[in-house]
C-alpha cells in the first residue's frame, strides 16, 4: 500500500517576480529637484497669466476702486473719496431703469437673428450639396467680415429718409434712425444682419457634431423628415442653442455699440441708449468717471448672475453623446 | 411576407464601386449573414436595403413591393446600428417606444408594448434611465428592443456585437439566435466575425470587394469554399494553400510540388495541370517520416489550451497543423504531413475558383 496526502498548491509569492525581498523604503527627493520637476507647467502658464492680470483683472480691480471716487478724468483734478455715493446716485436716476428695459428689448430682438434664423438657414443649407453649399454659407457669413462702422455708414445711406433704398423699396417715407419708435428696431436689425452669419456658422458646426446615425435610426424607425428634425436633431442641438442664447444675452448690447455710436448716438430722445451706451455716456460724455465705474461694477455683477443661470441651464441640456 | 430580393444592386462612390451588381434572394424567415473583410461593401449593401443610401443601379423588393425608391420610413424594416444610435436625450422607455411614436399610436398602447419588450429583454428596471447610464450590453439590448417593438418585416443588423467584450458577445450571440428561432423574422446581419457567421446564419453571403464571393449554408461555405478567398477567410488558422501540379501517375491523380506528394484518390488520366492546393490545418495529420505527404519543419508550437497549432515551413510556404494537445512535436523537428484525399481542395491557379472533379462518361470498351 502506498499512502500519501493532498498538499494545497501555494499561491504565487507576491514579491518573487520583482526580485526584491520585502518592501524597499521610498527614496527622498531633494527640495531643488522637486522644484525643478514641478515648475515647468507653471512657467508655461506665466505669459498668459501676466497678460490676463494686466489687461483684465487689474482694470477690473481699478474699476471697483474708481467706483468709490468722484473724478472728472482730468489728471490734474484730485479724486475725491465718496464711498458708496456713486451707487446711490446711479440707482436714483430714472435713466438706469429705462436703459435696462431697452437692453432687454435689444436682447429679445436679437434672439431671432442669433437662434431662429440661423437654425432655419443651417438646416436648409445642409440639404444643398457640393460647391453651392459653400457659396450659400459664404454669402450668409459675409456681413460678419464687414467692419461695423463701415456697415453702419452703408446702412445710414440705405435708411436715408429722402433717397434711401429702404424707403423706396417699401414705398414709405419713414425717418428710420431719427424717429424714437423705429430707431431701436433699426439698430437691432442692422446688428442682427451683422451677426447672423456667425450664428449660422455656430449652428452648422453644432449640426456637424451630431452623429448622423441618430437621424438614420430615426428614419428607419419611421420618422418623417420633420419628425427627425423636431424629435432628434433639435433636442441634440440644444446645447449649441443654449450657447447662442447665452452669447446673445451677454453680448447683444455690446454688439450694438458701434452702430449706436455711428448712427444715433443713443438718440433720438435716448430711445437707443442701452446699458453699455449709458455707461459710455457717463464716462466719456459727462466725464463722471466714478459714476461710470459704479455702473460698470453693477452691470458686471448683474451679468455674472445671468451668465451663471444660463450656463447651469446649458449644462442641464447637454446630452453626453457617446 | 418579407422575402427580400436584390437584383443587380450597385453602388458607386465616385470612381469606387462599393457594391457591384449584387443579386440575392433572401427567403422569408431566413437569417442571412453578410460576411466579409472591412471595405467589402457589406455595410453599404445593408444601408441600401434600409433605404439610407440610394443604389446607383439595380432593384430591391420586400415581399412583392418594389422598395427601390421608397424612403426608409416607408420600408417595413428595423435596423440595429453598430453604434446602437440610441437617442441620448430620451429615456430607455422612449427609445424603445420611438418607432411607435412615429406611427402615432395611442400612449397607453405604446406603454404596454414597451413594457412587454422590456420584459423579454430584461430591461424592465432600466426604463427610466438615459442611455449614458447604461453598460454596453444594456445599450445593445435597448437597440434590439427598439427594433423588436414594432414587429417589422425584416431586421437589419450592422455588426451589433462588435462593441461588446468577448464574454458578453458570446452570450448576446446566443440570445439573438434564440430570438430569431422564436420570431422567425427575416434577418440580414452584417459582420466580419466568422464565428458569428458560422453559429448564427442559416446562409452566409461572403462578400469580397463589393462582389458576392459565395452564397451557402455555413457548412457549405466551410466544407466546400468556392474560391481561395472563401477558403482562407473562414477558419482559424486559415486554410493552407500551396501551389502544386496535378499529375496522373499509374492512372491515379496526385498533387505534386517540391517536398509535397498527396494522392487525390481519383482514377483518371489527364495532362498535367497547375493548381492551388488547399487543406485545412485540422485535416493535416502527422505521419512517420518516409511516408508520402508534405515534408516540413516545425517552426513553432502554439498552445490553445484544448488544442495545439504547429506552425511549419514547407519549402517557401508556411503551413499550419491543428490537432488535439499534445501534438507531440517540438520546434525544429522535421515532420511529414498527410491528409485524406477528400479533405483536399483544388483551386484554379489564375481565377482562384474551386475546381470540382467531374468524371467523363467513359464509353464501355466493346
Amino acid at each position: 500500500m502506498v499512502s500519501g496526502t493532498f498538499v494545497e498548491v501555494a499561491a504565487p509569492a507576491r514579491n518573487r517576480e520583482a526580485g526584491t525581498a520585502g518592501t524597499a523604503p521610498a527614496s527622498r527627493e531633494s527640495g531643488w529637484s522637486r522644484i525643478r520637476r514641478l515648475a515647468p507647467p507653471y512657467l508655461y502658464l506665466v505669459p498668459a497669466v501676466v497678460l490676463l492680470v494686466v489687461w483684465t483683472y487689474q482694470p477690473l480691480a481699478q474699476t471697483f476702486v474708481l467706483s468709490t471716487y468722484s473724478w472728472n478724468l482730468v489728471p490734474s483734478t484730485p479724486m475725491v473719496d465718496v464711498g458708496l455715493g456713486n451707487y446711490e446716485r446711479l440707482l436714483g436716476t430714472p435713466e438706469l431703469g429705462r436703459a435696462v428695459w431697452r437692453t432687454v428689448v435689444v436682447i429679445l430682438g436679437m434672439l431671432p437673428f442669433t437662434v431662429v434664423i440661423p437654425v432655419a438657414v443651417a438646416l436648409l443649407t445642409r440639404r444643398v450639396r457640393g460647391r453651392a453649399q459653400g457659396v450659400y454659407r459664404a454669402l450668409v457669413f459675409a456681413p460678419m467680415l464687414v467692419a461695423p462702422v463701415a456697415g453702419a455708414a452703408v446702412w445710414q445711406w440705405l435708411l436715408d429718409p429722402s433717397a434711401g433704398a429702404v424707403n423706396r423699396v417699401l414705398g414709405t417715407d419713414v425717418n428710420w434712425l431719427n424717429t424714437a419708435s423705429t430707431a431701436q428696431w433699426s439698430i437691432i436689425v442692422i446688428t442682427g444682419w451683422h451677426v447672423v452669419g456667425f450664428a449660422v456658422l455656430v449652428v452648422t458646426a453644432g449640426l456637424a457634431g451630431i452623429n448622423p446615425d441618430y437621424a438614420a435610426a430615426a428614419q428607419v424607425d419611421g420618422a418623417s423628415r420633420s419628425q427627425v428634425t423636431r424629435w432628434v436633431t433639435l433636442p441634440l442641438l440644444s446645447p449649441t442653442l443654449a450657447f447662442l442664447a447665452l452669447m446673445t444675452v451677454l453680448l447683444s448690447a455690446q454688439w450694438t455699440f458701434p452702430l449706436i455710436d455711428t448712427l444715433t448716438q443713443g438718440g433720438p430722445v435716448s430711445s437707443t441708449t442701452n446699458l453699455y451706451y449709458l455707461l459710455w455716456e457717463y464716462g466719456f460724455r459727462s466725464h463722471d468717471a466714478g459714476l461710470a465705474a459704479a455702473a460698470g461694477v453693477l452691470f458686471f455683477l448683474g451679468f455674472i448672475v445671468v451668465a451663471a443661470l444660463l450656463t447651469r441651464l446649458a449644462a442641464r441640456l447637454s446630452h453626453h453623446d457617446d | 411576407m418579407s422575402r427580400i430580393r436584390l437584383q443587380g444592386l450597385t453602388r458607386r462612390f465616385g470612381a469606387v464601386t462599393a457594391v457591384d451588381d449584387m443579386g440575392l434572394d433572401i427567403a422569408d424567415g431566413e437569417f442571412l449573414v453578410l460576411l466579409g473583410p472591412s471595405g467589402c461593401g457589406k455595410s453599404t449593401l445593408l444601408r441600401m436595403i434600409a433605404g439610407l443610401l440610394p443604389p446607383t443601379e439595380g432593384r430591391l423588393w420586400l415581399g412583392d413591393t418594389d422598395i427601390t425608391h421608397l424612403p426608409p420610413q416607408r420600408r417595413d424594416v428595423a435596423m440595429v446600428f453598430q453604434s446602437y444610435a440610441l437617442y441620448p436625450h430620451l429615456s430607455v422607455a422612449s427609445n424603445i417606444g420611438f418607432p411607435l411614436r412615429t406611427r402615432k399610436r395611442p400612449r397607453a398602447e405604446i406603454r404596454a408594448k414597451v413594457a412587454e419588450v422590456a420584459a423579454t429583454l430584461d430591461l424592465t428596471g432600466l426604463l427610466d434611465r438615459k442611455p449614458r447610464e447604461l453598460s454596453g450590453g444594456q445599450r445593445q439590448r435597448v437597440a434590439l428592443g427598439r427594433a423588436l417593438v414594432r414587429d417589422p418585416g425584416a431586421f437589419l443588423m450592422d455588426e451589433p456585437l462588435s462593441n461588446l467584450d468577448a464574454k458578453l458577445r458570446a452570450g448576446t450571440r446566443a440570445e439573438i439566435a434564440e430570438l430569431h428561432r422564436r420570431l422567425r423574422t427575416t434577418t440580414v446581419y452584417v459582420t466580419h466575425d466568422q464565428v458569428e457567421a458560422m453559429t448564427m446564419a442559416t446562409r452566409i453571403a461572403l462578400l469580397n470587394e463589393g462582389r458576392l464571393e459565395q452564397l451557402g449554408t455555413p457548412s457549405e461555405v466551410y466544407d466546400a469554399p468556392a474560391s481561395v478567398f472563401a477558403a482562407t477567410f473562414l477558419g482559424s488558422p486559415a486554410m493552407n494553400v500551396v501551389d502544386a501540379t496535378v499529375r496522373s501517375v499509374d492512372g491515379v491523380l496526385r498533387a505534386e510540388a517540391e517536398g509535397l506528394l498527396l494522392s487525390l484518390g481519383i482514377e483518371a488520366d489527364i495532362p498535367d495541370r497547375p493548381v492551388r492546393l488547399g487543406v485545412r490545418p485540422e485535416h493535416l495529420t502527422l505521419t512517420p517520416a518516409g511516408k508520402q505527404g508534405i515534408r516540413a519543419v516545425v517552426t513553432a508550437v502554439e498552445n490553445l489550451g484544448s488544442e495545439e497549432v504547429a506552425q511549419c515551413r514547407a519549402g517557401h510556404t508556411a503551413v499550419s497543423v491543428r490537432g488535439p494537445r499534445p501534438l507531440g512535436v517540438t520546434s525544429g523537428e522535421a515532420v511529414t504531413l498527410a491528409a485524406r484525399p477528400d479533405r483536399l481542395h483544388l483551386f484554379d491557379q489564375n481565377s482562384g475558383r474551386r475546381l470540382a472533379w467531374q468524371a467523363a462518361s467513359v464509353p464501355e470498351p466493346v
